[in-house]
C-alpha cells in the first residue's frame, strides 16, 4: 500500500479520456444498480471531488450494493465496517498492540486504512465510535497514541443509514454530517429496472462478477484533473450567495457551513468534468445544491410543523435565487439594491 | 352647546365673508349693512332656537321667520304691524320688489346703484344662504356642503363681468369658507378629547398635529394641481393663447373688450383704420337702394379730455320701438328691412344697426337704447352674430330744418350736451355763427367750415385725441381723419348751444352682389349727429369725402368739395368708380396717404385661429411620439445589438481568404471579449424578445435551463427553433462561464429564427403589442422610474434626517418626558 504524492500523478487528462474513464465506471456500476444513472454519477463525482458520501434510504433499495459496486469497480483497497452499537473507536481507527517479540507497541491499522471505506448502518454505532471518523474524514489521517498516520489517496467513506428506523440508532451529530460531501437517496427503482433486476439477480449475485475498470492511480489523475476545472467568478459568487441564502432563510435554524461551499464547488467541478466540460455551469451548482447542502442544515420548528423538509427548502432557495450576471445589471434583475445588501428572494413576474 | 353656538356664529360670519364678491357689483355698500343685519338676525334666531332645544326643522323654520322679519323691517311697505310684523300687503310688496328687481337687473349694469328691488333681492339671497349654511354646518355637521350655497354667490359677479373679476373679494370668500371648515374640525378634535402622537406623546391644543405636515403637503399638491391642470388643457387657455397668437396690436381687439360702457370707441376706430390688412367685418343686406351709414355706437359725454361713450341703458329688443320724433312736414320717412351678418373680426358688446330701428329679429340678451340708438349687451359679443331688423330712414329737407327752434333750456338733452369752455373754440364758433339766425344755419356754417377750401385735408397719421387741446390743434393744423372731424364738429356745435354727439359706424362700403354691402375695417367711420327740436338726431359728416370709402352726403349736408356740381336731390353717394369729388379712388388715397405719411406701427394682422390649431398639431405630434416611443426605442435597441453581432460572423483582424463565416478556427481566433459581448447582446435580445411575446423570464434560471424550457414548452415541434434557442443558450453560458467563449456558430440567424417562431406561435394581440408597445421597453421604463423615485426618496430622507436635527419641534419633543 504505497502512498503516492500528488506530484507523481500525471497532468491534465484530455476531456475525452476523462469522460471515457468516468463512463466506464458508471456503466460498470450500473450492471449492479439498474436505472439509477444520476445517483451513480453523483457517487462517482463525490469520489472525484475527494469527498465522502452518505447514502440514506429505506432498507433494501441497494445502498450497500452501490457502495460495494463503486469500490469494486475501482481496483483499490476496500474495507467494510458494519456499524453496531458495540463497535469501538479503535475498531475503526486502529490500535497499538504490544509486540512481545520486539517488546514494543505496534500499531495495527483499523478499518479506515483503505481507499474506500464502506460504513454500513453508520447510525447504529454509538456517537463515540461515530466520532472516530471525524479526523479521518476531514484530515485524512489517524492519530493513535500521539502518532499520526496518513490515510491513502484516494480516500472515501461511503456510509449508509436508514432514516426510518429510529430505535436503537444514534443520529449523526452535525459535525459528522457536515463532513459528508453529499447525501443521496437511492429511491425505489422503476418497474422496468426492478424487473430486470429480478432477471439478473435471480441466479447469481452480479456483484461477484463485477470486474474493476479503473485503479487508484487513474482515480488520482482524475482527481487532479477535476481540480483544474474552470469556475467563473460569477459562479463562485453564486455558490457563496446560495450558501448565504441558507443561512438567512427564515425556515432554517442552521445554514450550511463554509466547508459546504467548498465541497459544493468541488463536486460541481467533478460533475462538469464527468460531463466532458472544462468549466462549471450554474446548472451544476443548482443540481448539486440539494444533495450537498440539504443534509447539513436544520429547519426551524415551524418549517418542520409545516412539513417542509430540508430538501424542499433548499430546492426552493435555488429556484428563487437570481443568477449573478457580470456583464450587466439586467432589466429583469430581481435583486433590489437595498441598504443591507441582502437579496430578496421573491422573483418578480416578468 | 357652547361649541354649537360658536359654530353658528362662525357660519354667519363665513356667509358674510362669502358675500364679499358682491361688492364688485354694487356701487355702494348699503347692501352689506342690510345683509349683515339679516344674517345677524338669522344667526341670533338660530342660536335661540338651539338654546330652546328646538329640532332641526324647528331651527330652520325659526331662521326663515327671522329672515322674514328682517326683510320686513328693512323693506317696509308701510302696512306692517309694529314695523316688523309682515301683513299680506308686505308680501305683495315683496313680490313687486322681486319683479322690479328683474327689470333692474336688465337695465342697470355694474356697478349698479342702490335700488330697493336689487337690495331686496341681495338681502333675501344672502339671508337664505345664511340659513342654508347654518343648517349644513350646525344642524347636519357637514360644513363642506355649505360651500355650495357660498359658491352660488361667487357665480353672480362671474356671470355679470364678462372678462375680469376683481380677485380680492374671492379670496375673502374663500377665507370665510376655510374658517368654517377649520372651526368645525377644531370643534371635532376638541370633542374627541386629548390628542396623541403615534408614540403616545400627548399633543397640546395649540400644538400642530403630527399629521399637519402631511396635510400641508396634500394641500400644496392639491392647489398646485388645481392651478396647473387647467393650463395643460388646451381649450381652457384659449383666451391667453389667442392673445399671444393673434397679435391684434393696438387695434380694437384690445380696446373693444369689456362691456358696452367700457369700450373706447375712438381708440378702436383709429386702431382698426390703421390696420395694414383689410378685414371683412360686417355684411349687410338691405332693401333700401342707397342706405346711410350703419351705426353701432355714440359718444355723447364731453369732458375737457374729449368725447366718450355713455353707458347705454335700454330695454330688451323683443318689442317694437316707435320713431324718436313724430312725423311732420319736411321729414320723409320710409321703412326698410335689413339683414346683418357680423364676422369674427368685429367683436364688441355692440351691434351695428341703421339709425331708428323699429323691430328686431335677434337671438340673445340684447337691449336697445332708443336715446343713443344703440343696440348693446352686457353679456354677449357681436362676433359671428346674424340678425334682421326693420328700420325707418328719415331724410330732412333743409327748409324744414331751418324751422327748427332752439331747444328749450330746461330740455333734458341740454344737460347732456354741455361743452367745456375752450376760448379758441368759443371764438371760432362766434365767428362762424355770426349772422346766422336759425339753428340749422349755424350748424351748416360750422359744417361748411370743414371744407377743403378752408385748408382741411384728410390724413390718418395724426394723433387721435378728441380733448380740448387736441381739437384746437386740429382746427389749427386742419389735418385729420373722421374721428377728429366728427369730434371737432360736435364740439363746435355744442359750443353753439346746440346738442351734438359723435356717432360711430360703418360707411356704406362696397356692394358685393345685389343688395349686400361688405363692410371692412376701412369702412369704420365716425360722424356728427346734431339734435334739432322736432326732428331728432340729424347726421352730418364733416370728413372730406375723398377720405372716406363709401361716404354718403345729403341735401342738408352736401359734399362741400363738390358743391359747384349741383347735387342731385335726395341722398347720393360719392363713392364708387365713377364717383364725383376728388376723383381719386378713396381707398387708394387713404392707403397712399397712410403709406407715405405714417410711420406709425400698424396692426400685425387679423385675429386668426392658427395659434390653437398649431398647438393641437404639436400636441397630436407629441402624443404620437409618446405612443410610438417604446416601439422606436425597442427597434433601435435591436438594431444596435444586431450591429454589434455582425462582426462576430466575420471577425475583424482575420484574413478572410477562403474562410467561411461558420469556420470554427476562425471563430476561435476572434477576440474573446468581443465574442462574449456578442453573446451577451444576443442573449439580452432573446430575453427582451421573450418578454415582448409574453414568455416567462426567471432571473434564477440558467441560460441552459431557459433554452431547454423554451425548447420543451414553446417550440416543441419546431426543431430549427429548438436548436437555435439552444445555440443561444449555449453561447451565453460559454460567454459567462467558460474560458473560451466561442460558440462556433453565428448567432444572428438563430435569433431571427427564434423570433420568427415566437411570432408564429403567438396570437394577434400579443403580436400587436410586441410591435406597438413592447412590454420589455415598458418594463424598462417602469424600472427606470422606480429607480429614480427610490433615489429621490432616499435623498429626500437623508435631507430630512439632516434638517430634522434643527427642527424646533424636535427640541420641544425632547423637553417632554416620555
Amino acid at each position: 500500500m504505497t502512498q503516492q504524492t500528488r506530484d507523481e500523478v500525471g497532468g491534465l487528462l484530455p476531456h475525452d479520456e476523462f469522460r471515457a474513464v468516468g463512463d466506464a465506471i458508471v456503466t460498470n456500476i450500473e450492471q449492479v444498480i439498474e436505472g439509477k444513472t444520476a445517483t451513480v454519477q453523483l457517487a462517482l463525482a463525490v469520489l472525484l471531488a475527494e469527498g465522502h458520501l452518505l447514502i440514506e434510504d429505506v432498507p433494501g433499495v441497494g445502498k450497500t450494493k452501490l457502495a460495494k459496486a463503486l469500490a469494486r469497480s475501482i481496483d483499490c483497497s476496500v474495507r467494510r465496517i458494519q456499524f453496531t452499537p458495540d463497535l469501538l473507536p479503535s475498531d475503526v481507527t486502529g490500535v497499538s498492540v504490544y509486540n512481545q517479540e520486539t517488546h514494543d507497541f505496534e500499531f495495527r491499522p483499523g478499518a479506515v486504512f483503505a481507499n474506500l471505506v464502506v460504513g454500513d448502518e453508520i447510525n447504529r454505532a454509538s456517537p463515540k465510535t461515530q466520532s472516530a471518523l471525524l479526523e479521518c474524514m476531514e484530515e485524512r489521517q489517524v492519530t493513535v497514541d500521539g502518532v499520526t498516520y496518513p490515510l491513502q489517496t484516494p480516500f472515501m467513506v461511503v456510509a449508509t443509514q436508514n432514516p426510518i428506523e429510529m430505535e436503537g440508532t444514534y443520529p449523526l451529530p452535525e459535525a459528522q454530517r457536515d463532513r459528508f460531501t453529499a447525501r443521496i437517496a437511492m429511491g425505489y427503482p422503476d418497474a422496468g429496472a426492478e424487473l430486470a433486476m429480478l432477471d439478473g439477480h435471480g441466479a447469481t449475485d452480479p456483484l461477484e462478477s463485477l470486474r474493476p475498470v479503473s485503479d487508484a492511480s487513474t482515480v488520482r489523475r482524475l482527481i487532479t484533473h477535476v481540480r483544474q476545472i474552470h469556475v467563473a467568478d460569477a459562479l463562485k459568487r453564486y455558490a457563496v450567495e446560495l450558501v448565504t441564502a441558507t443561512r438567512e432563510a427564515p425556515d432554517l435554524r442552521l445554514g450550511a457551513s463554509p466547508r459546504a461551499t467548498l465541497q459544493l464547488l468541488r463536486t460541481a467541478r467533478a460533475v462538469a468534468a464527468l460531463e466532458g466540460r472544462d468549466y462549471v455551469l450554474p446548472d451544476d451548482l443548482q443540481a448539486l445544491a440539494v444533495p450537498v447542502l440539504a443534509h447539513r442544515i436544520i429547519p426551524t420548528a415551524d418549517a418542520q410543523l409545516a412539513r417542509r423538509t430540508t430538501d424542499t427548502i433548499v430546492a426552493d432557495l435555488v429556484h428563487r435565487l437570481p443568477l449573478p450576471q457580470e456583464h450587466r445589471r439586467s432589466s429583469y434583475d430581481t435583486r433590489p439594491t437595498t441598504d443591507s445588501g441582502r437579496a430578496r428572494y421573491e422573483p418578480r413576474r416578468a | 352647546m357652547i361649541s354649537q353656538r360658536n359654530l353658528g356664529l362662525v357660519a354667519a360670519a363665513a356667509t358674510l365673508l362669502a358675500a364679499a364678491p358682491l361688492s364688485a357689483i354694487f356701487d355702494r355698500s348699503t347692501w352689506l349693512f342690510q345683509s349683515t343685519i339679516a344674517v345677524a338676525v338669522v344667526a341670533a334666531v338660530a342660536a335661540l332656537a338651539r338654546l330652546g332645544r328646538a329640532p332641526r326643522w324647528g331651527q330652520v323654520l325659526a331662521m326663515l321667520g327671522g329672515l322674514l322679519l328682517a326683510l320686513t323691517w328693512l323693506f317696509p311697505s308701510g302696512a306692517e304691524l309694529l314695523g316688523v310684523v309682515p301683513t299680506p300687503a308686505t308680501i305683495g310688496h315683496f313680490g313687486a320688489l322681486a319683479e322690479a328687481s328683474l327689470v333692474d337687473m336688465r337695465t342697470h349694469r355694474v356697478r349698479v346703484p342702490d335700488t330697493d328691488p336689487l337690495l331686496f333681492l341681495t338681502v333675501l339671497s344672502i339671508g337664505g344662504i345664511a340659513v342654508l349654511v347654518d343648517l349644513m354646518t350646525v344642524g347636519l355637521r357637514r360644513p363642506a356642503l355649505a360651500g355650495l350655497p357660498m359658491l352660488a354667490v361667487y357665480s353672480v359677479p362671474v356671470a355679470v363681468y364678462v372678462d375680469s373679476v376683481p380677485p380680492l373679494p374671492f379670496v375673502i370668500g374663500a377665507a370665510g369658507y376655510l374658517w368654517l371648515l377649520a372651526a368645525d374640525n377644531v370643534d371635532r378634535v376638541r370633542r374627541f378629547g386629548r390628542r396623541f402622537t403615534g408614540d403616545g406623546r400627548g399633543v397640546d391644543g395649540w400644538e400642530a398635529s403630527p399629521l399637519a405636515a402631511a396635510g400641508r403637503r396634500l394641500a400644496a399638491v392639491g392647489v398646485a394641481v388645481a392651478v396647473l391642470l387647467p393650463l395643460a388643457v388646451p381649450g381652457m387657455t384659449g383666451d391667453l393663447l389667442d392673445r399671444f397668437g393673434s397679435g391684434t396690436g393696438e387695434g380694437a381687439g384690445g380696446a373693444g373688450r369689456g362691456t358696452a360702457s367700457q369700450v373706447d370707441l375712438f381708440s378702436a376706430l383709429q386702431g382698426q383704420l390703421n390696420q395694414g390688412e383689410v378685414t371683412d367685418m360686417v355684411k349687410v343686406t338691405t332693401n333700401e337702394s342707397e342706405p346711410f351709414y350703419l351705426r353701432f355706437g355714440t359718444a355723447d359725454q364731453l369732458r375737457s379730455d374729449g368725447f366718450r361713450a355713455r353707458p347705454p341703458s335700454g330695454t330688451a329688443v323683443n318689442r317694437e320701438f316707435g320713431p324718436t320724433v313724430p312725423d311732420r312736414e319736411g321729414i320723409t320717412r320710409s321703412r326698410y328691412r335689413a339683414t346683418v351678418e357680423v364676422t369674427e373680426s368685429f367683436d364688441m358688446p355692440l351691434l351695428p344697426v341703421y339709425a331708428e330701428p323699429v323691430q328686431f329679429k335677434l337671438n340673445g340678451r340684447w337691449s336697445y337704447d332708443p336715446n343713443q340708438q344703440v343696440l348693446f349687451s352686457n353679456r354677449e359679443r357681436s362676433s359671428s352674430k346674424r340678425y334682421e331688423f326693420e328700420y325707418v330712414r328719415s331724410t330732412y329737407s333743409p327748409t324744414a330744418l331751418r324751422q327748427a327752434r332752439p331747444l328749450p333750456t330746461e330740455h333734458s338733452l341740454r344737460r347732456q350736451t354741455a361743452a367745456p369752455t375752450v376760448p379758441e373754440v368759443e371764438a371760432l364758433v362766434d365767428e362762424l355763427t355770426q349772422g346766422q339766425s336759425t339753428e340749422f344755419d349755424k350748424v351748416r356754417a360750422i359744417y361748411d367750415h370743414f371744407a377743403t377750401e378752408n385748408g382741411f385735408s384728410y390724413a390718418l397719421s395724426t394723433e387721435g385725441g378728441t380733448g380740448g387741446q387736441e381739437i384746437v390743434d386740429f382746427l389749427t393744423n386742419k389735418v385729420g381723419f373722421c374721428q377728429q372731424y366728427a369730434a371737432a364738429m360736435a364740439w363746435l356745435v355744442r359750443a353753439a348751444d346746440i346738442p351734438a354727439r359723435v356717432a360711430f359706424g360703418f360707411s356704406t362700403g362696397t356692394k358685393s352682389d345685389g343688395d349686400t354691402y361688405v363692410l371692412t375695417n376701412r369702412n369704420l367711420h365716425a360722424w356728427t349727429e346734431v339734435y334739432f327740436d322736432g326732428f331728432g338726431w340729424v347726421p352730418f359728416d364733416a370728413t372730406p369725402a375723398y377720405g372716406v370709402s363709401g361716404s354718403v352726403r345729403s341735401d342738408w349736408a352736401p359734399d362741400l368739395d363738390a358743391e359747384e356740381e349741383e347735387v342731385t336731390p335726395g341722398p347720393s353717394t360719392t363713392a364708387g368708380p365713377a364717383g364725383s369729388g376728388s376723383g381719386t379712388n378713396p381707398n387708394q388715397a387713404e392707403e397712399g396717404l397712410e403709406e407715405e405719411l405714417s410711420g406709425q406701427p400698424s396692426g400685425t394682422g387679423t385675429p386668426t385661429r392658427t395659434g390653437s390649431s398649431w398647438l393641437w398639431a404639436v400636441g397630436a405630434l407629441a402624443l404620437l411620439l409618446l405612443l410610438t416611443a417604446p416601439a422606436l426605442q425597442r427597434s433601435a435597441l435591436r438594431r444596435r445589438r444586431s450591429g454589434r453581432r455582425m462582426p462576430s460572423a466575420v471577425p475583424a483582424g482575420v484574413a478572410t481568404g477562403g474562410a467561411s463565416s461558420g469556420d470554427h478556427r476562425m471563430m476561435v481566433l476572434a477576440d474573446a471579449d468581443r465574442a462574449r459581448a456578442d453573446a451577451h447582446a444576443a442573449w439580452d435580445e432573446l430575453l427582451d424578445t421573450l418578454v415582448d411575446f409574453r414568455q416567462q423570464i426567471n432571473g434564477a434560471e440558467t441560460p441552459r435551463a431557459t433554452a431547454s424550457r423554451l425548447a420543451r414548452d414553446t417550440f416543441r415541434a419546431d426543431t430549427e427553433a429548438t436548436s437555435a434557442v439552444r445555440l443561444l443558450g449555449r453561447a451565453e453560458e460559454l460567454a459567462r462561464y467558460a474560458p473560451d467563449p466561442h460558440p462556433g456558430e453565428p448567432l444572428l440567424p438563430a435569433l431571427r429564427r427564434v423570433r420568427a417562431a415566437l411570432v408564429a406561435g403567438s396570437d394577434r394581440r400579443t403580436r400587436l403589442l410586441a410591435a406597438a408597445l413592447p412590454p420589455s421597453m415598458v418594463l424598462r421604463w417602469r424600472g427606470a422610474v422606480a429607480d429614480a423615485s427610490a433615489r429621490l426618496m432616499s435623498s429626500y430622507g437623508r435631507f430630512r434626517a439632516a434638517t430634522l436635527r434643527w427642527s424646533p419641534r424636535r427640541l420641544l419633543t425632547d423637553r417632554h418626558p416620555r
